[in-house]
Formats: C-alpha cells, sequence, structure tokens
C-alpha cells in the first residue's frame, strides 16, 4: 500500500487529521521530486506549517486549502484548491479527497497537479492571473452598491443589473433585464432625443459622461453622473456599459451652499443698510448742531476744533451714504427713475464743483460733443456716476490737467448711448491693481500717496449704477504716458421731440454741499457788514406765492440792507418781469410750488433765455433727491423754509460777494480759477 | 424808559411755536414798535381764516387737488412764522389731498381720504385757535 502511494504518478499527500490540525503522513516521491522537498522536510509535519511556512504572507497562503479542506470533509465529496502551493515558478493545484469509514474520517489524499496559467492584460494593469477574468469581473461588478453598473445590448437594451443599479434605481434585476435603458430618462429628455443621442456619440468617441436628472422606478428622481462606453469584441461592437453614480448627495449640498451663501450675503447687506440707516439720524443730529456752533462766536481754537468735527461728520456721513447704496445696489433695491436727463448741464455742473477742490496748477477741459441730446434717464444717478469719476481724477491728479469728453458713441431707434470719457495726468494705476479696480472696497494703496477718505466703495457702485443705466465702465491707461481714462457710458431713451443742448453748457449749476462757505473763520457779525457793504446795489428778485412769505423774506433783505427788492407773485409774473425790465437781476429767490407757473418752468425759461443770474430755490420739501432735483432744473443753490436768517445771509454772501458775479457773464473765457465761480464757457473747449 | 415788555418765550408755548424762527421775525421790528411782526401774524390770521373758508368749500366739492394745494399754501406761511403745530397740520391736509398716507405712500381709497381730510381741518383748525388766542394775547400787552 504505502509502496503503491509512493511511486504514484500524481504527485500526492496523505494527511491524517490531528484535534484542528492536519497532519502529513506521506509523501509520494513524485512529489518530492517535483517540488524539490525532502520527507523529512514534509512527513510528520503540520501541513499548512510544511506547505507555507516561510512565506511572507503565510496566514493568508492558508486559508483557501483550510477551507476546501473543511468544506471536503463536511460534504464528504472531493473539492479542488487552486493555486494552492508554489514551487518556484510553478503553481499547484490541489485536489483533496476526504477518506472516510463510515461516519470517521480517516485520511485526506491531497493529488497535485500544475495549475494552467491564465493571462491577460486587462486594462487595470494586472498582467497575469490565474483566475477567469470575466467571471472574476462579474462578481466584482455585481457586489458594487454605490454605483449602477450594467450592460446593455447594441440597441440599448439591459443585459445586466448589479447591487448598486438595483439600489439606486429601484429595479429588481428580473423586472428590468430586457428592457430599454431609456427608461431612466425624463419625458422632456427622451423628446429632446439625449439617450439615442449619447449612444450614436458613445459610438463615435468611445465614451460619453453626462450630468443630470435619472427617474427611479417609483418616479423619484436623482441626480447622476453617467458614463457609457462602447464594448468591442473582436472589433465587432457588442453593446455599452454603463455606470452611474448618485450625486444626489453633492447635489443637495450644492444647493444648500449655495442658498447659505445667499443668506449670509443676504444678511450682510440688510445689516449694513439696516445700521447705515439707524448711524444717518444721529449724524444729522450731530452736524446740524455742529454748523450751528460755527455760526457762533467762537475762538480760534473752538472754531478749529468745531470745524474737525463738521469735516470729520461730513466724511464719515459720505461713508454711510455709500455703504448704504452699496447694500441696496447688492440686494438689488435700487431703484431707477426716468426723467429728462440734460448731460450737459450735469457735466457742467459737476466740473464746475470739482473745479474748486482741484490742486494748484491743475487745469480742467470740458469737452462736450456738439448736439448732445436731452435723453430719458434717471438724472440723479448719472450725476452720482459723474460726480465719483471724475471727483477721483481730481482727488488723484497732482499736476498736468484732467479732461472730460462727452460723446454719443451709439444710437438705436430709441436710445442714445452716451459716453463719458475722464482723461487724467495722475499717478495712474498700477498693472495688476486695474483688474480690481470696480471690486468694492478696494483701494488703491501707494507709497507715496496717502489713502483717500472714503470707502473704497466708490468705483463698484458707479459701475453697479451704470449696469442699472444700460451702460458699463471701464479703465485704460493714458495713452499720452502717465494718468488714466475712465470711461463710462449709459443708455438713455429719446425724447420724443428732441432738442439739442449744446448752446446750454453756459449755465453754471453749482453744488452747495461741496463748496460750503469756506471761511468759516468770518463771524456772524463781519459776515453781516460784508453783506451790508455790498446790498445797495444789488437787485434781487422774490418770487413767492404766499403774501406772508413774501413780507418776510423782503423783511430780512430790508434787514441785510437790500433796498431794490423786487416781489413776483408766481413764476409767470416773473417771467413778464424779466422781459419788460431785463435780465437786471443780480439773484432770484424763487419759491417752488407756485401756481400759473412754478419755480422749476420759471427756472427752466430764464436758462433757456441764456441768464445764468444765481438763483436760489426756496422749499419745504425736505426730502432725499430735492436738492438733485432742483440742481437738475438748472437751479444754482437752495434754502429750506422756514427760511433761516443765518443761512440766508451766508447764502447771499456766496452768490454776490464774488467781485466777478456770474450774474451778467455769459461766458466767454476758456480759463477759469480752480476756485472761482465763474460760468462755464460756452463752447466746448479742445483739451 | 419803556415798561418791561413779556419776552415771547414768557407766553408762548413752545409746542405751538417755534421761538428761533418766530424770533427771527421779532427781530425785523424796529426797536420802538411791533409794526412789522403785528402786521406779518395779523395778515397770517386774515390769509388763515380764508384758507379754512377755501378748504371748507373744497371739501365739499371733494376737490382733494384743491385741498392739497390749499395745505401746502397755509403750510408755507405758518412754517415761516414758527407756527410748528399748524403747519404739521397742514402738511397732513396736503398728504391727504395727494392721496398720500403720512409716510408719503399712496393711498388709493379717495373716500378714506376725504374723511382723514375733514377730520385734519378741524384738528388744524383747533391748534389755530389756541395759537391765535396766545398770540393776540402776547400783542395786546403792547396796546395802549
Amino acid at each position: 500500500m504505502s509502496e503503491i502511494l509512493d511511486f504514484l504518478p500524481v504527485p500526492t499527500l496523505v494527511v491524517q487529521p490531528l484535534g484542528d490540525s492536519y497532519c502529513i503522513q506521506r509523501a509520494s516521491t513524485g512529489l518530492l521530486q517535483a517540488w524539490d522537498r525532502t520527507r523529512e522536510d514534509l512527513v510528520d509535519k503540520d501541513l499548512f506549517v510544511a506547505l507555507y511556512r516561510g512565506s511572507k504572507t503565510e496566514r493568508f497562503d492558508r486559508i483557501p486549502l483550510a477551507y476546501a479542506i473543511e468544506t471536503a470533509v463536511a460534504s464528504k465529496a472531493l473539492r479542488l484548491c487552486h493555486a494552492a502551493y508554489v514551487s518556484g515558478d510553478d503553481t499547484w493545484t490541489a485536489r483533496i479527497t476526504p477518506v472516510h469509514k463510515e461516519e470517521d474520517l480517516l485520511c485526506l489524499l491531497l493529488q497535485w497537479e500544475k495549475a494552467e496559467l491564465h493571462v491577460a492584460v486587462p486594462d487595470g494593469g494586472m498582467s497575469q492571473s490565474w483566475l477567469p477574468i470575466d467571471d472574476a469581473f462579474r462578481i466584482l461588478v455585481h457586489a458594487v452598491k454605490d454605483y449602477a453598473i450594467f450592460l446593455l445590448d447594441t440597441r440599448g437594451n439591459i443585459v445586466t443589473w448589479n447591487t448598486g443599479a438595483e439600489l439606486n434605481k429601484g429595479y429588481k434585476k428580473e423586472e428590468i433585464i430586457g428592457k430599454h435603458f431609456s427608461v431612466f430618462y425624463s419625458e422632456e429628455d427622451l423628446q429632446r432625443g439625449k439617450p439615442d443621442g449619447a449612444l450614436e456619440r458613445c459610438l463615435r468617441e468611445g465614451r460619453v459622461e453626462d450630468e443630470g436628472w435619472r427617474y427611479r422606478k417609483d418616479g423619484s428622481r436623482f441626480w447622476a453622473n453617467v458614463v457609457i462606453t462602447a464594448i468591442y469584441r473582436n472589433d465587432i461592437h457588442v453593446g455599452f456599459g454603463k455606470v452611474t453614480r448618485n450625486l444626489n448627495e453633492r447635489k443637495e449640498n450644492e444647493l444648500r451652499l449655495v442658498a447659505a451663501y445667499e443668506e449670509s450675503s443676504r444678511l450682510k447687506n440688510d445689516f449694513l443698510a439696516n445700521i447705515s440707516h439707524e448711524i444717518r439720524t444721529p449724524m444729522h443730529g450731530m452736524l446740524s448742531p455742529c454748523s450751528l456752533l460755527l455760526d457762533t462766536e467762537l475762538s480760534e481754537e473752538q472754531r478749529e476744533t468745531a470745524n474737525l468735527i463738521d469735516e470729520s461728520g461730513r466724511v464719515l456721513l459720505q461713508v454711510i451714504n455709500d455703504i448704504l447704496d452699496y447694500s441696496k445696489l447688492a440686494a438689488g433695491r435700487f431703484s431707477v427713475q426716468s426723467d429728462v436727463v440734460d448731460i450737459a448741464g450735469i457735466i457742467t455742473s459737476v466740473t464746475r464743483s470739482v473745479r474748486t477742490t482741484l490742486q494748484p496748477g491743475v487745469s480742467m477741459h470740458l469737452d462736450l460733443a456738439p448736439g448732445l441730446p436731452k435723453a430719458m434717464g434717471d438724472p440723479i444717478r448719472y450725476r452720482q456716476i459723474a460726480e465719483n469719476i471724475i471727483g477721483n481724477a481730481g482727488k488723484f491728479t497732482e499736476k498736468g490737467s484732467i479732461t472730460v469728453q462727452v460723446s454719443v458713441s451709439a444710437e438705436d431707434e430709441t436710445t442714445h448711448t452716451l459716453l463719458t470719457k475722464v482723461i487724467d495726468t495722475g499717478h495712474g494705476v498700477p498693472e495688476d491693481a486695474a483688474a480690481k479696480l470696480f471690486e468694492p472696497f478696494t483701494q488703491l494703496d501707494t507709497t507715496y500717496q496717502k489713502r483717500r477718505q472714503g470707502t473704497g466703495l466708490g468705483l463698484s457702485i458707479s459701475k453697479s449704477l451704470c449696469e442699472l443705466l444700460g451702460g458699463d465702465i471701464g479703465y485704460e491707461r493714458n495713452p499720452e504716458g502717465e494718468g488714466s481714462i475712465f470711461w463710462f457710458s449709459v443708455k438713455l431713451g429719446k425724447v420724443k421731440s428732441p432738442k439739442t443742448t449744446s448752446t446750454d453748457a453756459e449755465q453754471g449749476v453749482d453744488e452747495p454741499s461741496r463748496s460750503p462757505s469756506k471761511d468759516h473763520s468770518t463771524d456772524a457779525a463781519l459776515q453781516l457788514n460784508l453783506l451790508r457793504g455790498i446790498a445797495r446795489t444789488k437787485r434781487i428778485l422774490a418770487v413767492e406765492d404766499n403774501i406772508i412769505n413774501q413780507k418776510v423774506l423782503v423783511g430780512m433783505l430790508h434787514g441785510f440792507g437790500f433796498e431794490d427788492i423786487t416781489v413776483a407773485g408766481d413764476g409767470a409774473q416773473a417771467v413778464s418781469i424779466l422781459v419788460s425790465q431785463g435780465h437786471v437781476f443780480d439773484l432770484i429767490f424763487m419759491d417752488i410750488s407756485m401756481p400759473v407757473m412754478n419755480g422749476y418752468e420759471a427756472t427752466v425759461w430764464i436758462r433757456s433765455s441764456g441768464s445764468c443770474v444765481p438763483i436760489i430755490a426756496m422749499t419745504a420739501y425736505a426730502l432725499k433727491g430735492d436738492r438733485e432735483f432742483c440742481l437738475e432744473k438748472g437751479v444754482d443753490d437752495y434754502i429750506a423754509k422756514p427760511v433761516n436768517r443765518q443761512l440766508l445771509m451766508q447764502k447771499l454772501l456766496k452768490w454776490l460777494c464774488h467781485p466777478d458775479s456770474p450774474a451778467h457773464v455769459n461766458g466767454d473765457s476758456t480759463e477759469e480759477p480752480a476756485n472761482g465761480c465763474l460760468a462755464i464757457p460756452k463752447e466746448p473747449v479742445e483739451a | 424808559m419803556a415798561p418791561v415788555e413779556d419776552q415771547p418765550e414768557d407766553v408762548l408755548d413752545s409746542s405751538l411755536v417755534d421761538l428761533n424762527t418766530f424770533n427771527q421775525i421779532l427781530e425785523m421790528d424796529e426797536p420802538d414798535d411791533h409794526e412789522f411782526s403785528y402786521s406779518i401774524v395779523f395778515g397770517f390770521f386774515d390769509q388763515a381764516r380764508e384758507t379754512f373758508e377755501s378748504m371748507d368749500a373744497a371739501l365739499d366739492e371733494r376737490n382733494l387737488e384743491e385741498l392739497s394745494s390749499l395745505g401746502h399754501f397755509l403750510k408755507g406761511s405758518s412754517a415761516t412764522i414758527g407756527l410748528t403745530k399748524v403747519r404739521d397740520g397742514c402738511e397732513h391736509i396736503q398728504r391727504y389731498g395727494k392721496q398720500e398716507n403720512l409716510d408719503g405712500s399712496e393711498e388709493p381709497d379717495e373716500d378714506l381720504c376725504l374723511e382723514r381730510l375733514a377730520e385734519a381741518i378741524q384738528t388744524v383748525k383747533k391748534d389755530y385757535e389756541e395759537v391765535e388766542t396766545v398770540l393776540r394775547k402776547y400783542y395786546a400787552q403792547f396796546d395802549s
């Protein structure tokens, strides 16, 4: 018996169970030769120790053989264990035969034969395997839970179905095999030919990837990433592989993130808007008494301190207003009005007020294209942009010149597009900063420039306003060397009966808030003396419909020493007085709300008659925007009712005391002193 | 020496009259009489009574526009003298006449506006009577 065993042609081990382990009883001679082992090496040794000792993966190596033996014993049947032993380059498969005597296991025969080598070069890079590849992959794919992986035949019918597909799409294998894959698409996608398009593209390109909604058996949908790959065997197209990944969670997270971002941004803007609004009221409450304080008799030191409070307060107020505008713009709550915009008038007025802030030696030129139209738009917003851009040029130009050009850049049936260019010879903008110019809270810091007052919101607000007005804003280098060109465009609606305003360009409009009576050191008494000195020679027209107000105004003016005062009861009377007496007045006070012809209409008439006599509006409206509206209509200044005597005195001094008062000047001068209140020249000045 | 006069702040309640504004007008008087301010104040009394009559008429005609314009008219002169309460009342009339609420928002209900106008006119008349009495008393001290 033992001899037979020794000489069996198949390498064989006889193993005996010993408790939980197995001990080798015999080894055939063929086996010793084939494995190049000695009998002592094996016999009477533990099977697993003898086969696997020394291997780095000893603990894993024994697992398949131990399991095969266990099942062979349990089923009392033959089992194969693939690649159970490695000897040199050869791999051996064990055929395990349990030998039972009734219920008792006598021994096991382990017969070995060389395993057949499968060589495969799949795209995964594995070069060698003894596994049957197709089966292995089928098992792998079937086990995947997170991805729906399945095969389609060449026409798109479903051929295989894995666990992931079942979990994600809700169909059982038996109910979906043989169905067409287009059931996963929405009706809309089907009508747009999405599934068939995907297959066509896949054949052309080998692979398509797509993201979109896919539908489950229960009708619910999920956001999916889908990859379809064409499958070929021996160059013949046999079908498609489809991998679908459920991105619902990612999509939901994205949506949540976006919502959270929007919410936080909205909260920020609301907060800014509310807080600015809250700060504004007490700011006004502080600034008004401060200006009253400045009108009283103060020592030099006190005046200096009060001036500091006043100036800082105004800067703070501007900052708050900017933030308020910005947050309104960001929240999309900014309303745009539609009114007649007199571009030439606005630009003239803005340049005039910026002129007073220019540094010495800087000149300013205005170049209005002839025939600028009057058009429909928002005059206050246009003015705000112009003030910002031209004001910036004024702030940042230390020598040279600033040129403001306005022209019509485009026109169609219903609109004009107006281009405003501001060219300066200032420091310019560094290349790297140019890209960020219009972002909020941006201020350019350079070593030789001190930080300017403000929030850095001006350009960002201007950009938003331009967009609201259907235009754009931009920056380019001044091609003539140092400096910048800032340009902005706005789209304005055409007025039915177009009038040109180039001849109106001389109408000077000043900005009262930007040039408050600069001379705070003059006290009230001195101002009164000054006014009394000039009052007797000046003629004033007071247009006011209410007799009580007429009387009080005239009384105050008398008190200042004015003797020649003409009163008109409404705008029409004022016009007829001007027609009969000519433009002999040095100043006009204009009530706004009057019967027959109101103050705005009268002002427009006066301006169109070519007069640039200073006109001071008196109004009991105290709403935001009224000042701008008054200025827009050609009024030079305005005073709120009830008229404060101190304030009235200051306004009179401001508009009458200048030796070159614009009263009768129709403006032929081309160069003006930076702080002058001369009228803007009639004809555009070439840069 | 002139007898000691009551100062306006002694007689006039600052809730009725803005003393700064009213003093501006008194300051325009000649040192020895009150003719100028008297003419202004009593001129205003006439104007106010006339205006109230016009308001009543306009209310009967349901003429909102006219009421608004009358409100604005009297607002101007009452503000000039510093009659704060009357001025505020006139502003209400101006707004209701324009079919606005007090905050400036639109109020399309015409009947509601008329109802409010009738009420506002009553209020402004009452406030006016009050301030008229006080002012007459103030000027009465100069009669001799």
